[in-house]
């Protein structure tokens, strides 16, 4: 981690993907993403990337247990404008999905898209950890000297 | 961000839809039930829906921190039939009032059978919901490997 000396004013961190040197409220220094020495920003990428994709599937999971409450509503975030956002390390915004057809009861969950997204979320998540494990490989292969 | 608390909501869920699958399944048997504790004929129950925070123990540690509050579901009630049982025409019965007639459930089989396949059908999507998460879950364990 590139921290810097406690005692400075305005505190100075690094920003993890340009890499540049960037001042900071200390109350918000705490919610930025770092990238630990070894790892270059793809790997803190990635990290994000699987962040956002389990706090949909959670949403997923919560849609697809309230297919039968009345009056319950679809929720969902806008997954690439989350991604475009990632470095703010902002918890995603939630919204209610438009377009969806609303049942007599009120409530508007489409299975269907619903299991669309629970495999989809789970096929991206699957490439990020492949990848992530790759970065990872390469990296013990360097520490062993490419040795296996 | 944890997946486990996605894991507890579609839990909720499973729950939830088993205990209407069970009223259902109780309506089928209870279709031709003159007596009951309360007096009367059965009477046709079902359950009513409704969502609440999702029920991990870390919950309450995390509730400040996640903005993406997961919402379960529990069963706020089981509500019963009021209408009128269906009257029959049987004055050998020993339910019969002095007319001759006796009360049957209000219970139509073709409606309990269509709910309760759309109960099965519902606790099936929690599972399929179960299984993508802790593949996720797997599959993030397997990233140091």
């Amino acid at each position: 981690m590139q921290r810097p000396n406690p005692g400075d004013a305005p505190r100075i961190w690094r920003h993890a993907e340009t890499n540049c040197l960037i001042p900071l409220k200390p109350e918000k220094a705490a919610s930025v993403h770092f990238i630990p020495a070894m790892l270059d920003p793809l790997s803190s990428n990635l990290e994000r990337y699987m962040d956002l994709l389990s706090a949909r599937q959670k949403l997923v999971a919560s849609n697809i247990a309230n297919a039968d409450t009345p009056g319950y509503k679809t929720r969902d975030i806008d997954f690439q404008a989350e991604f475009r956002n990632a470095m703010d390390a902002r918890q995603p915004h939630i919204a209610q999905v438009s377009g969806l057809k609303t049942k007599n009861d009120g409530n508007n969950v489409n299975i269907d898209r619903e299991s669309r997204l629970l495999a989809e979320n789970d096929i991206r998540f699957s490439i990020a950890t492949s990848l992530l494990r790759s970065r990872l490989k390469t990296l013990r292969s360097a520490i062993q000297e490419g040795r296996t | 961000m944890s997946l486990f608390s996605a894991l507890s909501v579609s839990a909720s869920g499973m729950a939830a839809q088993r205990t209407r699958a069970e009223l259902l399944t109780e309506n089928l048997a209870n279709a031709e039930t003159t007596r009951t504790p309360e007096g009367g004929p059965y009477r046709r129950k079902d359950a009513v829906f409704v969502t609440t925070p999702s029920q991990s123990e870390f919950r309450s540690i995390f509730a400040s921190h996640l903005d993406t509050k997961p919402q379960g579901v529990a069963v706020s009630e089981v509500v019963v039939d009021p209408r009128d049982p269906v009257m029959r025409y049987l004055p050998g019965h020993p339910d019969a009032n002095p007319d001759g007639y006796v009360g049957f459930p209000r219970i139509n089989p073709a409606e309990d059978m269509v709910d309760l396949m759309s109960t099965s059908r519902n606790y099936q999507a929690n599972v399929s919901a179960i299984s993508a998460v802790k593949d996720m879950i797997q599959k993030s364990l397997d990233i140091l490997q």
